[in-house]
């Protein structure tokens, strides 16, 4: 379901729901009014083109010209390739069967031009055509094979021409004087007459250097000696360009054809081949589950899959200028050794309650937030927020006076300053019951301490024994 | 006790900002014992009405009520709240909001310092400055930038201090400037106190408590959060500090006012002396009626007796009934007592505009009740027909203005609109608002949004809910949406719909409410634009505009009198026959034995499902049965189960009895007066109203409370108590329990649509009008129906079959006969034909009809002459090709269409264009295959959404006979009781009231076909009977003694497919995909059914 100019409609059903009727591009409120009790999930349509992409990373086992046309289609080059898995048909067989055992149900053929592989994906389910016998076996499909637009194919229905063959049988030139040269194209195309490469997905990184090995190779040292040489091939290519990876990602491709890859993200534009290869070095090390070499590798590649502007800097001469940078290198290698979820930093969180005015955040995410502060007036809330509340005995006046001397810690404070009270209701809604708002102090004790302490409760309103609580101290 | 008035209170009016309605803090301030309330919303005088008419309600000690508004300017200036100290005043204030109005986008308003510096006089200002902490901020240098109007204003100055626009505001302003503060629990409260003191001080200005008042109770903070979300479209996880940090601002007592401004008491008291300075009150808003209507040199009393005796004459001739002149003295008397006869004037005068520019009109509703009205033209209904209950209209008790409704033919009712205005201009004509409130649907998904709930979960909340109104939600209607009601989630998104339903959610203008005034109109409430260009409307509504006592007109449009006047036009032209409302011959009765066979498709109101099965019952045989078929077959009739036993009565199966009270608590015959007309039946509003005053003792005042509360019931919910009163009351008399019960469930249903009888019977005369035109002049008629959609029940599909069925001839759309509007040609024998126009093709456009017409000549040759010489764009010529309006040139819709698509493209340069020559060459091609005849029906259905060549279900007939399926022709002359199948295309579906029962009827080649779904099948087969173009029902034929035939289902079956399958070629066995993408066109097989919940 997605909204789709301004309603809400079906944007895909499944079997069943298809049997009962539901299609896609109907409004939601009417398949609501046939079945109340239905089932929908909204369109997620970048998960629905992931998912595509993962399909065809791994359709890259059988060639590596895979080309994405979503939303539910992929085209497989496989001239050259067919011969590795015992020819069209085995692979065909065994692409179907491993992508259904997966639990995606499927429609393929195979066929010479794209064109002719698409309309027999659609509407001859299995077919493998030879080149040359494309005009033949299409003839029969009906004209929606041809993928034209919604106008043109509308025009051949209503003047009667409802399959290719009857389209292929006209004139080129009546076609074309209606239609366009663009759909005779797509026509010959499809008809195996005309080819039309196709283009491969592009997760190509931005910037990439590989190494193949005749012989493949199982030591991790010269793995690391790859990898470093790789890194100063792909700096030195960063370099000229001004350019630096946040991305990079190692492809190690195994002999038997299994694929590793393993990303390092980095806090700020990067493109030190020492520093490149020491990330990766940490997180190979960091692996819980080591690269098995098995047979070796016969190639490695490393890309930097983002790669931004990066100011050219002159090392300064004062430490002071360094620092920051080095903190996020710091934070990079801590990163990756120990993994970005453990090394955290704190970001201001928009909210009233106290203690949920910051939370902690994976460091190299972590922006450089300002933190509001008063700087004419003396801080509204203490530097020292005490992990949990503490109990406080105190006296004071109801039913919103400031405490007038107040127990903490055994220690008897008498409070000769006191503001407040700022009044702090809870989130009402993420509570299962009703929460007490509390009403905050800064006093000043006789020894010149200030405290930040709230009652719980507002007096007759919400409780008739408001309690004391030490929240925190200021410096 | 210290005295305390709130001064700035902001209600729900500012829109999505205040938390509570004007009502509750009115309650609220009187309970507290406030002085005073200052209702200042932002930008707007929406609400004070509302507080206004609350606190006229209340008893005992009440709050003084000032009307004010919160300023909130676009340049930067602090918010100020502006209350007028006088008249004068606030029509000044009226005016600056006007102003704002004019200047922003519907809904809003935009205010600069400078206006509030034109409008000052006289306006008590109260500076709300922001908390000193945000101040210090950007604010004040926006506000200081755009300050251009202090002109004496050191420019140079950084004034990130509000001290020097305190001092020059109070300049421009002497003695009328106040500095406002709160103390909202910020922690640091006192500090800022002493600041706002220290300023007030320096600058001469005084310091006034207030506390920002939000909502009337501490428990709307959650409501008040949820607002917020919604207006920041954020859920409550993000809202963050958009939220208050506490529920402190709500209305509080003047103690806690007093505790919370301890060290500064002067400004607690200074709210006491605000107030008592303000000397403006809404019941100065002395309303006055324009005076235009009134010749020079006489007065509004006697040139309405003047045009009342004129136009009597005109209506009788010389002698005038002596009902009717007893009628017209005693109106006239009344009129002139309560000086309203230039209300009658006005409205006199707007329909006389009309009839001089020929646009038909008819006054409707309680109007009618006046001979004055009648003999004026305005509205229809003789006095000599019609016992006419004057004082329904206009009463001394009630003291309200009478309230005069006058519908317009549709098309035309602009013009009158613009007359209006030109005629009073736009400073003293606008129209009322309607408040668009929340409703269950809208509150549970903005709510649920809020929440974080997909829509997904809160369309699923609200499935249960039926039609857009209905009270709260129930924990059932969320247990249908197979929710848990004690879900924790859902039960607060449930408690803050709940409160949110009946929230404003913005104004919108009435659909034709209007107010008129002598004086300027802007200085008594803002007037701002409308979304529609040239439109403006107040911002009050029609209950407002009432508790004010202010003249309000209903301009209404009448889809109806659009057709009736097209089809006098036509009868003109081609019959010679000259016709106007008040000349159709009356009491016709071929007319009423054509409307007893419930030959009623496009008869005004009564085309309706239910009307039609009604009509062979009833039998109207005269101008009154036709008053009371419009009003039984209403929500509150068929709700009080009042049908039926008026229909055995009127048949003489049952005796005509009057319900009666115990002996000991008055005549038996008590009701006999008020139940006469309808045989013992109560049927209309005003009898029910009757009933309660008559038999449940109500006084005439509580009667009119209990009318009031059935219109808005839905609102407030006061009912329960009047449905213990009256039914009490009238058990208690003595009276049948189920008959009490069943009135208050009438009145009731009433309340949305009631019909008075006197609305019943300007309607009836619609109906007799429409009806006799159909009879007499068949072509006319149709033809008139198709130019005036969209409007009635039935698509033109049905129109145009309905016409055939009564032999007139419809002739296909072709460009050599056609205009846009479907006209009328002569045939060789006589008869009048009906050429279907261009209208009727789906996307063809008005202009392209026009250059089509403008070039046609003679006649067109080919499709090439067509192109040439009308020079339309190539899409227009597929469309026309594609509905196969090339007929004159050539059978063959295969050929052209194919010729067509070869035609060059539009983007021909304008030089070339110039001299279109024909380049292209001769080619000859293969024959195309033929086009199947279902095929063609289904490209005519596609295009036009009817078809004259065939009907769908012939070529389906095959197939559904092998299936032992009935046609509809024979369903209708089946026996009672018979099992049998029919199958049809699903013309219409219908749920009326809540009652569950789906009334569908089913179209095939012989006739239509009424299907009934029982409550209990409806969930069985929802699926089919909600989503199928082309149903098969298999159920039980039941024909009534008056011969009205139903089906009523017990299975219903889905075959959309089959008409899917028409649309493939016979030979095609390549397979069908349905979720292949198509054109939109090819999706709507046939057009979609019209469905009326």
């Amino acid at each position: 379901m997605a909204k789709v100019e301004n309603a809400l409609r079906l944007t895909a059903v499944d079997r069943k729901a298809a049997m009962l009727g539901l299609e896609p591009g109907m409004p939601l409120a009417n398949a609501r009014a046939m079945l109340p009790a239905l089932k929908v999930v909204t369109a997620d349509e970048p998960a629905d083109r992931k998912l595509l992409a993962h399909i065809a990373d791994w359709c890259d086992r059988f060639t590596p010209f895979v080309a994405c046309e979503p939303p539910d289609m992929l085209l497989l080059d496989v001239t050259g390739a067919a011969h590795l898995f015992g020819g069209e048909k085995p692979m065909l067989d065994q692409i179907r069967e491993k992508l259904s055992k997966q639990g995606f149900a499927l429609r393929a053929a195979i066929a010479g031009t794209a064109a002719a592989a698409r309309a027999f994906a659609h509407y001859k389910d299995g077919a493998i055509v030879p080149p040359g016998a494309e005009e033949a076996a299409i003839a029969p499909l009906p004209i929606e094979a041809l993928n034209l637009d919604a106008i043109t194919t509308h025009a051949f229905r209503r003047a009667g021409l409802k399959t290719v063959g009857q389209v292929s049988a006209r004139a080129r030139n009546e076609l074309t004087a209606r239609f366009g040269a663009r759909m005779v194209f797509a026509l010959d195309h499809a008809l195996g007459k005309a080819e039309k490469p196709i283009s491969p997905r592009i997760p190509l990184p931005d910037y990439m250097a590989e190494h193949r090995f005749a012989e493949p190779i199982v030591t991790e040292d010269v793995i690391r000696a790859t990898l470093h040489s790789l890194a100063e091939i792909l700096s030195s290519v960063l370099e000229q360009r001004g350019e630096g990876a946040r991305r990079l990602e190692a492809s190690f491709f195994r002999a038997d054809g299994a694929v590793y890859r393993i990303t390092i993200e980095t806090s700020s534009a990067l493109r030190a081949p020492n520093i490149i290869e020491r990330l990766f070095r940490e997180k190979l090390d960091a692996l819980a589950d080591p690269l098995d070499p098995g047979f070796g590798y016969d190639l490695i590649r490393l890309g930097a899959i983002r790669a931004e502007r990066c100011a050219e800097q002159v090392i300064g001469f004062d430490a002071d200028a360094n620092e920051e940078k080095e903190i996020r290198f710091l934070v990079d290698r801590l990163a990756a050794r120990f993994g970005s979820n453990r090394i955290l930093a704190f970001q201001p969180n928009d909210t009233h309650i106290p203690e949920a005015a910051f939370v902690a955040m994976p460091a190299q995410y972590a922006q450089n937030a300002k933190w509001e502060c008063d700087t004419k007036e003396a801080p509204r809330r203490p530097l020292r927020l005490f992990a949990r509340p503490e109990p406080v005995q105190a006296v004071a006046a109801v039913p919103e006076g400031p405490p007038l001397r107040f127990r903490w810690r055994r220690a008897l404070h008498d409070v000769v300053l006191a503001e407040g009270p700022e009044r702090i209701a809870m989130e009402w809604w993420r509570h299962q019951d009703l929460q007490a708002s509390r009403d905050y102090f800064r006093v000043e004790d006789s020894q010149g301490k200030r405290f930040w302490l709230y009652r719980e409760g507002i007096y007759e309103r919400e409780t008739l024994a408001p309690r004391w609580f030490m929240h925190g101290m200021f410096a | 006790m210290s005295a305390y008035a709130e001064l700035a209170i902001t209600t729900n009016y500012s829109f999505l900002r205040g938390a509570s309605h004007p009502q509750e803090f009115a309650l609220a301030a009187q309970l507290s014992g406030l002085k005073a309330i200052g209702i200042a919303d932002r930008n707007t005088l929406a609400g004070v009405v509302r507080a206004y008419s609350a606190l006229q309600e209340l008893e005992g000690e009440k709050p003084k009520l000032l009307v004010g508004a919160r300023l909130v300017f676009a340049d930067g200036t602090p918010d100020i709240l502006a209350y007028p100290a006088d008249r004068a005043a606030y029509g000044r204030l009226c005016r600056l909001l006007s102003k704002g109005k004019a200047r922003a986008a519907k809904g809003e308003c935009i205010l600069y310092l400078s206006d509030l510096l034109e409008w000052q006089q006289g306006l008590l200002l109260i500076v709300m400055p922001p908390s000193p902490r945000i101040m210090a901020d950007e604010i004040f240098k926006k506000a200081w930038n755009n300050a251009a109007s202090f002109a004496e204003l050191e420019t140079g100055a950084k004034a990130a201090d509000i001290e020097p626009f305190l001092k020059q505001l109070s300049q421009t302003a002497p003695g009328r400037v106040w500095l406002g503060c709160s103390m909202p629990y910020r922690g640091d409260d006192k500090r800022c106190l002493r600041k706002w003191q220290r300023i007030a001080r320096k600058t001469n200005v005084l310091l006034i408590a207030t506390n920002d008042v939000l909502y009337h109770s501490p428990e709307r903070r959650e409501l008040q959060d949820v607002v917020t979300c919604i207006r920041e479209h954020v859920t409550l996880n993000d809202a963050g500090k958009r939220l208050e940090a506490n529920a402190e601002r709500h209305l509080k007592s003047p103690e806690e006012m007093a505790e919370l401004f301890r060290d500064a008491p002067q400004a607690i008291a200074e709210t006491i002396r605000f107030a008592d300075r303000i000397g403006f009150s809404l019941d100065q808003l002395k309303y006055n009626y324009p005076d235009e209507p009134v010749p020079k040199g006489t007065t509004a009393q006697a040139h309405l007796e003047y045009l009342a005796w004129a136009g009597a004459a005109e209506r009788y001739g010389d002698v005038i009934p002596h009902k009717v002149r007893a009628l017209l003295e005693k109106e006239l008397a009344l009129i002139g007592k309560m000086e309203i006869a230039p209300y009658f004037l006005t409205v006199n005068d707007i329909v006389s505009f009309a009839r001089s520019k020929n646009i038909l009109c008819q006054g409707r509703g309680s109007a009618a009740n006046s001979a004055v009205c009648y003999v004026l033209g305005i509205t229809a209904v003789d006095p000599t027909e019609i016992d006419l209950l004057f004082e329904r209209f206009v009463s001394q008790e009630r003291k309200e203005p009478p309230d005069i409704d006058v519908d317009f033919e549709h098309e035309r009712r602009e013009e009158v609109i613009q007359n209006i205005y030109e005629r009073y201009g736009h400073h003293r004509a606008a129209l009322t608002a309607t408040v668009i409130c929340y409703r269950p649907r809208s509150a549970v998904r903005e709510v649920g949004k809020v929440f974080g709930l997909t829509e997904d979960v809160t369309a699923a909340l609200v499935s249960g809910v039926w039609g857009s109104w209905g009270s709260k939600l129930s924990e059932s209607e969320i247990r249908q949406g197979k929710l848990d009601p004690f879900n924790q989630l859902i039960a607060r998104v449930v408690k803050a719909a709940n409160e949110l339903m009946g929230f404003p959610r913005h104004l919108s203008q009435h659909v034709g409410g209007f107010v008129l005034t002598r004086d300027r109109l802007d200085e008594i409430v803002p007037i701002g634009p409308a979304t529609m260009e040239d439109r403006y409307f107040i911002e009050w509504d029609k209950d407002d505009v009432d508790a004010l006592g202010m003249m309000k007109v209903d301009v209404l449009a009448l889809g109806m009198l659009t057709c009736i006047r097209k089809a006098f036009d036509l009868m003109r032209v081609h019959s010679g026959v000259p016709m106007d409302l008040a000349s159709v011959p009356r009491e016709d009765p071929v007319v009423y034995d054509m409307l007893c066979k419930a030959d009623a498709i496009g008869v005004f109101q009564v085309e309706s499902r239910a009307q039609m099965n009604m009509l062979p019952r009833l039998a109207p045989r005269k101008f009154y049965d036709l008053v009371i078929e419009v009003a039984i077959v209403r929500p509150g009739p068929i709700q009080g189960d009042m049908v039926h036993p008026y229909l055995r009565r009127r048949s003489g199966i049952e005796k005509v009895v009057y319900p009666s009270p115990s002996p000991q608590h008055g005549p038996a015959n008590e009701l006999r007066d008020v139940l006469q007309k309808t045989m013992g039946v109560p049927l209309f509003q005003e009898q029910a109203m009757k009933l309660a005053i008559v038999a449940a003792k109500f006084t005439a005042e509580e009667a009119n409370g209990l009318r009031r509360a059935m219109a808005t019931f839905r609102n407030v919910g006061t009912i329960d108590s009047f449905r213990e009163k009256l039914v009490g009351g009238m058990v208690a008399r003595g009276y049948e329990r189920d008959f009490a019960e069943r009135c208050f469930k009438q009145i009731e249903g009433f309340g949305s649509y009631g019909f008075p009888e006197s609305h019943a019977a300007s309607f009836a005369h619609l109906v007799y009008v429409s009806a006799w035109i159909k009879k007499h002049y068949p072509a006319a008629f149709a033809c008139a129906l198709l130019n005036a959609q969209p409007m009635g029940f039935y698509a033109p599909a049905e129109i145009v079959r309905d016409a055939r069925e009564h032999d007139v001839e419809v002739r296909h759309v072709d460009v050599n006969f056609s205009h846009w509007d479907n006209t009328l040609e002569s045939r060789s024998d006589g008869a009048l034909a009906l050429r279907l126009g261009f209208r009727q093709i789906d996307g063809f456009s008005e202009n392209w009809a026009a250059a089509l017409l403008a070039a046609r000549g003679n006649r067109y040759d080919a499709v090439d002459d067509v192109a040439r010489r009308a020079r339309l764009p190539k899409r227009a010529l597929i469309i026309l090709a594609e509905a196969d309006s090339f007929q004159s040139i050539s059978m063959d819709r295969r050929e052209i269409l194919w010729a067509v698509r070869r035609l060059a493209d539009d983007d021909a340069l304008p030089l070339f264009a110039a001299q279109y020559v024909e380049e292209q060459l001769p080619e000859t091609i293969a024959a195309l295959p033929v086009m199947p005849l279902s095929e063609h029906v289904l490209a005519d259905y596609r295009m036009l959404r009817l078809s004259l060549r065939a009907h769908l279900m012939q070529f389906l007939r095959d197939l559904f006979r092998s299936e032992n399926v009935k046609s509809c022709e024979e369903i209708g002359n089946a026996p009672d009781g018979v099992r049998a199948f029919c199958a049809g295309i699903v013309l219409t579906r219908q749920m009326p009231g809540d009652a569950g029962v789906v009334f569908i009827t089913l179209s095939d080649e012989t006739s239509v076909a009424n299907v009934v779904v029982w409550p209990r099948l409806v969930e069985t087969f929802r699926r089919e009977i909600m989503g199928a173009r082309l149903l098969l029902v298999e159920g039980k034929v039941q024909r009534s003694p008056e011969g009205v035939v139903h089906l009523v289902a017990e299975r219903i079956f889905d075959r959309t497919e089959e008409l899917e399958r028409l649309s493939e070629d016979h030979n095609n066995d390549a397979p069908s995909f349905r979720s292949q993408a198509r054109h939109p066109r090819n999706v709507r097989v046939v057009p979609k059914s019209r469905d009326f919940h």
